[in-house]
């Protein structure tokens, strides 16, 4: 496999590119076209079918290869999360295309059927088509689980009433239709033959400030609206950044590290709007409505319909919060931390992440991360980390409670200056230093200006680990205060999908009390799941929420999805895994499984954990 | 090793400093040797045992060696029956080298579980070996903080410097009084700080002696790589700055308690001494491995300038005030010798008596710069240890 067919196969399907998360701008074609096909992620499925001739040269394919101005955004954008260069992918759909058209190639014509005619009389020519071209496009989610599919029509209603019509004429034909926000699910629900109803066009935005809401359409992103409320003094509780709210609320509920404070599930939101498997509309508030507060022990529930809007609560933001990061020597003592955190209100965000978590995230290259991982373990001392939002008063209870930690101008030297950190023999040291008091160096009153002179911290040392071609743009990018503010990192998670850089992950989510027994068993037992299969896996984050009675806790499993035997490996890896997580359900009678929540998202937290 | 040597002696600690340094010396001297230790998880015991034997040059003594997986907590030092009534026969002497060294009081439970709970099992493997004579490496400051002049007796202190200390002098209590109940014979060997060697500056710690100026080195490349790369700009901040000597000039207040000295041997004293108590031991008895003329904090002070080319170094007594003004270097160093920082200006003295006659008066050389410049070159060389095994 050549090295550009490799790149556009290993797309991580994040759907990154079709945010601005690095303020360097989107692809333009994408954001006047809306279909996925128009954007990086696209192309780089579009070429994959091309390059291994499962699709002819269409019409749309002509167009999507033009629209491509090959600006360099999207090679920002993917070196920044998963160290790859999708341009050499779009100079070769380019001239694959060219070339193609040179040689006296036929373009292939998609043929407008009957269903099709009355599709694009609901939402208008341009808004549905069965190219092939696009349809290969709609052929990918994140899941490991599913087969790529191909779709038979891609649509892109714009408002709820032209999803009812939608609806009605699928159900009348006997057509099967799949929502799709950003093809972010991880079972695999975001693909299917029959129709694909891509919701990318209804971004409605309706701001209610007196009532501290905000009502979003389904095509959303998580990081557009918490810019949104930003930019008026609030924020949101949001996943990744490029989840659409809707679909992530409908399909298993909105969490984060601020669910410590902001709750999971129905604590998000007010209302929303559906349109029910028949093509009626009802609002989640109606008391003729089904109860959708209600939950159900049940493993992949039935869709109750499609949500076309949701009214989002806006949180207050206070101009001293800040994030600080609490090392630990254990697990144990991070989750006793946390646990008291959470249970004295203390804080507005927590997390429990490991080193492969923090060094991914903080690391530009998947080599340095390595070397990041083995200093934070092997010098330092540091396999645990808590990471830790709050307000003066927050902060000054951490001190009274007399943890050491890294403030914002520690981490802001500390991650600056990562590359000083893989040469510093005092880091020898340092451990020595710790033997009475763990970390008992983060309370030299110095330490700061030490760490500043010892790592030379700044935008262009950072840099220089970079592709000397991006060294240039990453200056710039990390000259910005947001990149290394804890807060901003937080609110918006767009270091989140670095996880995936080494490789494409699987996570298992868990819904547990802060029981340390437990949660080291299901540590212990999900690695052995992953060896057995010889699957790597790392523990992934815990937080607390619901005042530290209970908590979220991933794992996650690493894979190849170009390789047949790794996926096959990592379907028992995950049957295998939700297998151990049913019988601790049924064993305690407090753990449950996120796949017990598909669909649920809308439910009460104290349904979902407590009944 | 064959079971008709009857002489062999068990040694614990062996993959430690001291007992790794006896380890060789008594092969070398060709004795027998059980080693009673524990494989770590990446390592098996016996290749720990090898990468020394390697690194000390005498893998084709590893004959003599019989390496026995034990824990000294559990009954029968968790050895099957069988073979444990072997070593029981094949054993003459005990030398329980064994130690946790750590000395921070957090490690309390872990410092005393090792150090006196481990006591047990090796002292019944005595009883059981009916061995001849139970050699016990203990440390000078056993004798605690409240003697100026620390004699070669049972130790009486009620108050330590840490818990090391602490824990050792419990020790010796313990296995005195066990000795003397099973008529066993036990000598207690007490060395004071010991380094690398005299000769060769060969040593795998770099704890101790080593640490201030390894502390030193690091605050050195710390300020060095601000003044060759951000043209000093922190550094001028605390006036420090390179001399047109080359020396760099770092401004660093160190504060001791009060006058004193740091009582210094090295490691191939500690080993021929040792090994003339083991081989003349006519009766029990305690040992202070201990120099006559210990070194003042303020020589150590100049060979560190000398070898480190750092001047600025200023020796204060008592404690600074509460409204002293501590440069970031100053407070980093403070912070890095704080575990060290007692014996860097002792005033005891140690009482030699037993030792003079039991090791024909041999003593520990005098600690001269070229003998420190020897060590240091050894430690910077095999980067304080972290590539030990690596560069022979």
């Amino acid at each position: 496999m050549n090295g550009i067919l490799k790149t556009a196969k290993n797309c991580r399907h994040y759907a990154m590119c079709k945010i601005d998360f690095l303020g360097s701008g989107v692809c333009a074609s994408g954001l006047e076209k809306h279909f996925v096909s128009y954007y990086p992620q696209g192309r780089m499925i579009l070429y994959e079918a091309l390059a291994e001739n499962k699709i002819p040269v269409t019409e749309k394919c002509v167009e999507i290869a033009d629209s491509c101005n090959l600006c360099g955004k999207c090679d920002y954008q993917c070196y920044f999360l998963n160290e790859m260069r999708p341009v050499t992918v779009m100079e070769a759909l380019k001239k694959h295309v060219e070339d193609y058209i040179k040689n006296g190639g036929k373009i292939k014509i998609a043929k407008e059927d009957s269903l099709l005619t009355e599709i694009r009389n609901i939402v208008g020519f341009n808004w549905a088509t069965n190219d092939e071209a696009i349809t290969a496009t709609y052929s990918h989610d994140l899941s490991a689980i599913s087969n790529p599919k191909f779709p038979d029509y891609v649509v892109l209603p714009i408002t709820k009433e032209e999803i009812a019509s939608l609806v009605k004429l699928f159900n009348r034909n006997k057509i099967k239709y799949t929502i799709r926000g950003n093809g972010q699910n991880l079972l695999g629900f975001a693909i299917n033959d029959g129709a694909i109803i891509d919701l990318n066009r209804m971004k409605t935005i309706e701001f209610d400030e007196k009532n501290w809401l905000v009502k979003v359409g389904p095509g959303i992103t998580a990081f557009d609206l918490q810019k949104q409320a930003q930019k008026r003094g609030y924020r949101i509780n949001a996943a990744e950044p490029a989840a659409l709210l809707c679909a992530n609320i409908m399909c298993s509920g909105i969490m984060s590290t601020f669910s410590t404070t902001y709750g999971i599930n129905a604590d998000n939101f007010i209302n929303a709007e559906f349109v029910d498997n028949k093509g009626d509309l009802f609002n989640l508030n109606e008391v003729s409505s089904p109860n959708l507060f209600s939950y159900k022990n049940l493993q992949h529930k039935d869709s109750p319909g499609i949500c076309v809007s949701a009214d989002i609560r806006l949180h207050p933001v206070t101009d001293d919060e800040c994030g600080i990061l609490v090392p630990f020597e254990t697990l144990d003592n991070a989750l006793d931390f946390i646990k008291d955190c959470s249970v004295r209100h203390i804080g507005l965000a927590l997390g429990v992440v490991g080193a492969e978590y923090i060094s991914t995230f903080l690391s530009p290259t998947k080599k340095m991360a390595s070397e990041i991982k083995s200093i934070f373990v092997e010098k330092l001392n540091i396999p645990w980390l808590v990471v830790f939002i709050g307000d003066k008063y927050a902060i000054r209870a951490i001190n009274e409670m007399g943890f050491p930690y890294f403030d914002q101008n520690l981490f802001n030297s500390l991650y600056l200056g990562l590359p000083s950190l893989k040469s510093a023999q005092w880091l020898d040291l340092i451990k020595e230093l710790s033997d009475d008091e763990p970390y008992s160096y983060l309370k030299l009153k110095s330490f700061q200006e030490l760490l500043e002179t010892a790592l030379s911290p700044s935008p262009k040392l950072y840099s220089q680990e970079v592709d000397p071609a991006l060294r240039p743009f990453f200056e710039k990018l990390f000259s910005r205060p947001e990149m290394t503010d804890l807060v901003w990192l937080n609110m918006y998670r767009i270091m989140s999908s670095r996880l995936g850089r080494k490789k494409p992950f699987l996570p298992s989510l868990i819904y547990l009390p802060i029981d340390k027994t437990l949660i080291n068993e299901f540590s212990d037992k999900f690695r052995l799941i992953a060896e057995k299969y010889q699957i790597e896996n790392d523990f992934g984050f815990i937080t607390p929420i619901d005042s530290g009675k209970r908590c979220i806790f991933e794992y996650d499993f690493f894979y190849d999805y170009n390789d047949p035997d790794s996926i096959q490996r990592i379907r028992q890896v995950a049957t295998e895994a939700n297998m151990l997580i049913d019988d601790y359900s049924v064993k305690t009678g407090t753990v449950k499984g996120h796949p017990y929540v598909l669909y649920q998202g809308f439910c009460r937290k104290e349904n979902l954990l407590y009944s | 090793m064959s079971d008709n040597i009857k002489s062999a002696k068990a040694l614990t600690g062996a993959t430690g400093f001291l007992g790794s340094h006896l380890m060789a010396s008594l092969l070398s001297n060709g004795y027998s040797i059980v080693i009673l230790g524990r494989s770590t998880k990446d390592e098996r015991l016996h290749e720990r045992i090898f990468r020394l034997l390697h690194w000390f040059g005498i893998e084709s003594l590893v004959n003599q060696i019989t390496c026995v997986e034990a824990d000294l907590t559990k009954d029968n030092l968790g050895i099957e029956d069988e073979e444990y009534s072997r070593l029981c026969s094949i054993v003459d002497s005990v030398i329980h080298c064994a130690s946790d060294t750590s000395f921070a009081e957090s490690k309390r439970e872990k410092v005393m579980a090792a150090n006196i709970g481990g006591l047990k099992g090796i002292l019944e493997f005595s009883k059981h070996a009916n061995i001849d004579i139970f050699h016990y490496i203990s440390t000078a400051y056993a004798a605690g903080t409240g003697e100026t002049y620390c004699r070669e007796v049972p130790s009486i202190a009620k108050t330590f410097t840490n818990v090391y200390e602490e824990s050792k002098a419990g020790a010796e209590k313990i296995i005195s009084l066990f000795c003397e109940k099973n008529s066993i014979k036990l000598s207690i060997i007490r060395p004071s700080i010991v380094y690398g060697d005299s000769r060769t500056g060969r040593s795998i710690k770099f704890n101790a002696l080593y640490f201030p100026v390894h502390s030193m080195q690091s605050i050195k490349d710390i300020y060095l790589k601000d003044l060759n790369i951000n043209g000093g700009k922190k550094a001028s901040i605390h006036g420090i700055h390179i001399d047109k000597d080359g020396y760099l000039f770092l401004p660093l207040k160190i504060y001791l308690h009060g006058k004193g000295s740091i009582n210094l041997i090295p490691v191939d004293y500690f080993v021929n001494a040792a090994l003339k108590i083991i081989e003349n031991c006519p009766k029990s008895g305690i040992f202070n491995l201990t120099t006559n003329s210990p070194t003042t904090f303020e020589t150590l002070a100049e060979y560190n300038e000398q070898f480190m080319k750092v001047r600025g170094v200023v020796i204060g007594y008592g404690k600074p005030s509460d409204n002293t003004l501590r440069n970031p270097a100053e407070e980093l160093f403070d912070r890095f010798i704080v575990p060290y920082r007692p014996y860097l200006a002792d005033n005891r003295r140690f009482d030699r008596t037993n030792t003079d006659l039991a090791t024909d008066n041999l003593n520990p050389p005098e600690f001269t710069y070229e003998i420190f410049k020897t060590c240091m070159e050894y430690a910077i060389g095999v980067n304080w240890g972290a590539s030990i095994f690596t560069i022979k």
